[in-house]
This record gives C-alpha cells, sequence and structure tokens, in this order.
C-alpha cells in the first residue's frame, strides 16, 4: 500500500500492472493526455507520448477520452490493485 | 460476505457502486441467483465524487433504501447560489429560491449528502444480506457473446461465469459495452473531470457556517475562479456530518476542439475560490484542513447529444444501467437517482426475462423503452441549464446568466420539474398509495439517524433502549396519524387509482404552463422563504427534537443485522 502527501486520503493498493499504455504508431505527440492527467502520469518524448508512471494514477481515464487518435488504451487496473479512497 | 464463485448465476451483476448493489437486491429478493462483482478491494472506494443524493431517488427508488437506515452524511434543505460577476469589487449576488421551507425543512429534505464508499458498503450488506454473494477485487475483463447474446462474462483469471442476464454497472467509461462494440466512447466534450477535495471540519463548524444548504458558485470566465460557463462547476461545496466537501469539474475539451491544461486551471480555480470568495477566506480557511484530494471523470452531457443518448441500453443477454448507460443528470450533476431507477427497471425486465425463457435482444428492448420514457430520467439527462450558461458567457449577458441560474439550480427549476416528478409520484401513488407514509417515515427516520451519528452530546438519548410502551404522547399522535393516513389511503386507493389515470393529462399539459405559475407566484414564495426562516424557527426546533428523542420504532427504522 502506499500514499502520497500530494495526494491526502488515497491509497494505492498492489501491483496494478500496465493498464494504460500509448501506442506509439498512433500517437502523434499533441501532449492531449499531459494536459488532462492530474497525477502527471505521462511525458512526451520524441514527439510520442509515453507513460511516465502509473504509480499515482486515479483511474479516471481522461487520457483515453481525450486522445484524438485513439492512441491511448485504457483498461482497468487488476482486481483489488490502484487507488482507492474513502472520502469520494 | 459470500466470497464464493459458482460457474453459473441466473443475474451477474458488474459493479457493486450505487446502481448495481441496488439491482442485486432487486433480482435476489425475486428469486434469481445473484452475483456481483467488484473491482475495488472495498466497495465504493473507487467512487468520486461526494454528493447530493436528490430526494425523488429516496422517493421513488428502491425500497431497501427508503425503508432503511443508510448512513447520510447530512440531509440538505436546498440551493444556494453565489454568482460572482467581479470578484474583487465584491459583486456577489445570491439565489437561494430552491430550499424546502422550515419548519419542513432539515426533516423534510431536498437530497441527502453522502460519501460514496459508506453508501455502497451499506447497499451492497443490504444485498448480500438477502442473498447476493458479492466478490470484490475481481475485474471483468470481457462478456462471454454466443450468436449475439451475453452468456456471462470472463474474469481476469480466465475463469468464466455463466449467467441468463449481466446487468451491466461499471460506471460511466463503460468499458466492457465500448469493447464489444454495443456501445461508442464518448467524445471528450461531454465528460467533466471532477476535481474533488474533501476537509475535515467539526461538526459545530458545519452546523454554523453551512447548516443544511449546499452552495454553488458561478463566475464570469475572466474571474478564473472557476471552469467556464457551462463547461462543468465552479465550486459545489456539500457540507457534510464532520467534514466538507468540494467539487469543481471541467468539461475535458471545449466547443472547439481546444484542449486545457486542467491540471494548471483547476489549480487556479481552487486557489482564487478559497482565497478571494470573502466567506470561504473569511470563515471556512481556518476551519479546515484538508482530509483528500482526489479526481474522476464522470459523463455530463450524454443525454443533451442526441445520438449518444440513443445508443442502445440493453442487448441479448445484458441489460446496461446507471452511468454506464450514460444517464448522468446534466443539471445537479448526479446519477444515483437514475442508477436506482434503472437498477430497479433492470432487475424487474431481467426477472420478466428469465421467467418468459426469452433474453433476446427484442425481448430486452423493453428495458430501454422503459428508461426512454421514464419521465425522471428523461428530463435528468436532458435538462440545459448548465450547457446554456455557455450562451450567457458568449454574449456577457448578467441577466441572461441569472436567468439560466434560476432555472437551474433556483426557483425556476419547478417549471420543468413539476411535471416529471408529478408524473412519477401518480404512478407511485397507483402502485401503492401508502408509499407516502413511508416517505414521512422515512424523512424523520433518516434525521433522527443522522443527528445520532454525528452527535457530540454524551447527554443525548441517542439509540438508547427504550421499552416499546415507553412513548411519549407525541410518538403516539405520531404512530396513530400514520396508521390511520396509511388506512385511508388503503380505503380510497381504488379513487386514487382512478385520479391518477385522469390526471396525467393536466399534469403533461403543466410542462407548458408551469413556468407561468411559477413565475406568478414566485415573489409570494421568497417572502413566505424569508418569514419562515426566522417565524418558524421555534416549530423547527420542536420537530427536530421531536425526531432526535423519538424511539426508533416510531419511524419504522429497522435494525440492521449484520451481514
Amino acid at each position: 500500500m502506499r500514499t502520497d502527501e500530494r495526494f491526502p486520503g488515497v491509497r494505492w493498493v498492489g501491483e496494478p500492472g500496465r493498464f494504460i499504455r500509448v501506442d506509439a504508431e498512433k500517437c502523434t505527440g499533441c501532449g492531449s493526455c499531459l494536459k488532462v492527467c492530474l497525477a502527471g502520469c505521462f511525458e512526451v518524448v520524441e514527439k510520442t507520448a509515453r507513460i511516465r508512471s502509473l504509480e499515482w494514477c486515479m483511474e479516471c481515464s481522461a487520457c483515453w477520452y481525450i486522445c484524438p487518435e485513439d492512441a491511448v488504451e485504457f483498461s482497468w487496473p487488476k482486481g483489488g490493485s490502484g487507488f482507492h479512497t474513502r472520502y469520494g | 460476505m459470500n466470497t464464493s464463485i459458482q460457474s453459473e448465476y441466473d443475474v451477474v451483476v458488474v459493479g457493486a457502486g450505487f446502481g448495481g448493489t441496488a439491482a442485486a437486491h432487486y433480482t435476489v429478493r425475486h428469486g434469481l441467483s445473484t452475483l456481483v462483482i467488484e473491482r475495488a478491494e472495498k466497495i465504493g472506494e473507487k467512487i468520486i465524487s461526494g454528493l447530493t443524493i436528490p430526494i425523488y431517488g429516496f422517493l421513488f427508488g428502491p425500497g431497501f433504501i427508503r425503508d432503511g437506515s443508510p448512513p447520510v452524511e447530512r440531509p440538505v434543505d436546498g440551493i444556494i447560489n453565489y454568482i460572482v460577476t467581479d470578484i474583487d469589487r465584491g459583486d456577489i449576488d445570491i439565489n437561494d429560491t430552491l430550499r424546502v421551507p422550515k419548519p419542513l425543512a432539515p426533516i423534510v429534505a431536498f437530497g441527502y449528502n453522502a460519501y460514496c464508499a459508506d453508501f455502497c458498503q451499506w447497499q451492497a450488506d443490504e444485498a448480500a444480506r438477502v442473498g447476493a454473494t458479492i466478490v470484490t477485487g475481481t475485474v471483468v475483463s470481457d462478456l462471454l457473446i454466443e450468436d449475439g447474446i451475453v452468456k456471462g462474462v470472463a474474469l481476469e483469471d480466465g475463469t468464466k461465469v455463466e449467467s441468463k442476464i449481466v446487468i451491466n454497472a461499471e460506471g460511466s467509461q463503460g468499458l466492457l459495452s465500448v469493447k464489444a462494440g454495443i456501445r461508442k466512447k464518448y467524445p471528450p466534450r461531454v465528460i467533466s473531470l471532477a476535481d474533488t477535495y474533501d476537509y475535515a471540519m467539526k461538526k459545530q463548524d458545519v452546523d454554523r457556517i453551512f447548516g443544511h444548504s449546499i452552495r454553488f458558485l458561478w463566475g464570469w470566465d475572466e474571474q478564473d475562479l472557476a471552469p467556464p460557463l457551462g463547461y462543468g462547476n465552479g465550486l459545489m461545496v456539500w457540507p457534510y456530518g464532520k467534514s466538507l466537501h468540494f467539487m469543481q469539474d471541467q468539461c475535458l475539451a471545449m466547443d472547439d476542439g481546444t484542449v486545457q491544461n486542467l491540471k494548471k486551471r483547476f489549480e487556479t480555480y481552487h486557489k482564487n475560490v478559497t482565497g478571494k470568495l470573502p466567506w470561504w477566506s473569511g470563515e471556512v480557511a481556518e476551519r479546515v484542513e484538508l482530509r483528500a484530494h482526489t479526481w474522476q471523470c464522470f459523463e455530463i452531457f450524454v443525454g443533451l447529444d442526441d445520438e449518444l443518448r440513443e445508443m442502445p441500453l440493453s442487448t441479448g443477454g445484458m441489460l446496461i444501467i446507471g452511468d454506464a448507460g450514460g444517464l448522468e443528470s446534466t443539471e445537479l450533476c448526479d446519477g444515483v437517482p437514475s442508477a436506482w431507477f434503472s437498477a430497479d427497471i433492470a432487475g424487474r425486465v431481467a426477472q420478466e426475462a428469465i421467467e418468459a425463457g426469452d433474453v433476446s435482444g427484442e425481448f430486452l428492448s423493453r428495458y430501454d423503452r422503459e428508461i426512454r420514457n421514464h419521465p425522471i430520467i428523461a428530463w435528468s439527462i436532458t435538462a440545459p441549464h448548465r450547457y446554456l450558461l455557455r450562451h450567457a458567457q458568449e454574449s456577457h449577458d448578467e441577466a441572461l446568466l441569472k436567468k439560466y441560474i434560476h432555472g437551474g439550480w433556483g426557483f425556476g427549476a419547478l417549471a420543468h420539474t413539476i411535471t416529471p416528478l408529478t408524473l412519477v409520484f401518480l404512478k407511485a401513488l397507483r402502485r401503492d398509495p401508502r408509499v407516502m407514509t413511508s416517505w414521512v417515515r422515512m424523512f424523520f427516520r433518516y434525521y433522527r439517524h443522522w443527528h445520532h451519528t454525528f452527535s457530540d452530546n454524551a447527554a443525548d438519548p441517542g439509540d438508547r433502549q427504550r421499552h416499546p410502551a415507553d412513548r411519549t404522547t407525541g410518538e403516539y399522535i405520531f404512530i396513530f396519524l400514520m396508521w390511520w393516513t396509511d388506512l385511508l389511503l388503503f380505503v380510497f386507493w381504488p379513487f386514487l387509482w382512478l385520479m391518477s389515470y385522469l390526471l396525467v393529462p393536466l399534469v403533461n399539459a403543466m410542462k407548458w404552463t408551469a413556468g407561468f405559475f411559477v413565475a406568478l407566484y414566485e415573489p409570494l414564495w421568497v417572502r413566505l422563504l424569508r418569514w419562515l426562516d426566522t417565524g418558524a424557527e421555534k416549530m423547527t426546533k420542536s420537530l427536530t427534537r421531536f425526531a432526535v428523542n423519538a424511539h426508533p420504532d416510531t419511524f419504522g427504522a429497522k435494525r440492521r443485522r449484520e451481514s
């Protein structure tokens, strides 16, 4: 279980796996995923977005919705893993 | 909770949120073996954000919620809108005309605030208590589809669970439906990202500063207090038991397709609103401590888009409920009542289909029709006022801004809510008019339960064990009145049944006439509200004192058995 003082009230459980992926073939490097991700999960390197870390991902799926090229593949993290909060 | 999974069930429910657990409760109570599969380790802990569940969800939703004592954080009496036209000059108008008047409030509530985790866990416990099997920490990775009919689900470890009906309550992303090609992924312009803050606050401070009212904020875009008008909520503050919940949300994309840097935008709004809004910086800031910061996407404007709204809500072997079907309300931004209504309808259709031995898409399409014809769902997913606010910003017309706010979250809302609410009321009356006394008991029971959950007063009688004979005169009168009302309603049921049909044309006609009458009576209403705020104070106190001191059985409070 992990917590982080930047995101109070949230605990991350277990190993969620690579539940978000970026298809480098489709990505145009527009950076929309960076703009909508409040956890800073993405970075753009050489005009292609890639996952920096899913460690603080809140599984909001904004990256999946926003990608104009459908390059972000989104699925749920492994059962019981990922973010949890009592205060939602 | 029973966590052993069999290979086959009558009904498999995907998702243990507000809708999924309610649907499971229905199907189990109607004799169908039911499995609920939840991806979170703990129920409700992946659901954001906090909320006011509007009262119509409780009145017309699942009976076990109405007749139970769910964990509510605070009864709400209405909305206070802060309309900020110039924050630096302190130009702030208030519209608080959509409120339940005293002495009815706070016992007769406009809605109930709740934490999702607590409330969904309670619903899940109730479903498990009547026999639903609920497994947590498990992801449904796929639907089992044969000849176009959903025959069950596949879990992430490869386990297959067969079912006659899958009730899909997976939430707004709807990944399973998208993956199976039944529904499309929503475009980002109809999706809002809700940035949510939870602040711990002493109960007496919440009571004194907020009471039972939720607060909304609206302001011109250039003030940077709130997301662009018409693209989300500037600030919604919900007073809870011993905390404040705060949400700001914004659509992922603008109409012209541009994408703003939401991380920066939200930080700016939050800094400005907490720093510049007088009541926050002056009264609230020093009394709160940030306890949680979370966010989540939800579908905000799906119902306003003809193509998206018409996407299927069922296919052979599967019914899609709640947010998974795009049923979030556009104005109150609350999906719970629609999730509850659709859960009940889906449960009933599942039962009919299984009894008829026909789970084809054609048979289940009756579910789509019922959802689309449900007056409250239809209204709540198509109400336009929030969306229209963007036009007020474009023309920078203050009168227009206030008009839309009044129509969406002020007394003007009655003009477009009265018809759907009355139509559903008439239907409830037809089914059993005695539901009205269960509402009265619910209001008192919920208030009592809430009071004792958060009471700090050691002298408070609380849930003390009282002998049933040890009743006050007031309690006897209450019980007597309820009993007699039930009897009268039962005797006059045929008459009420007939009236409920005869009144339908009149209620439908109110769609066009209600606006006129609402405008006509509004000045009177506003004066009455003001007068009752002080004039009915004593009576309000008497009523709340009666509610909190009464024997728990007076209001039909069910004693919860541990599951």
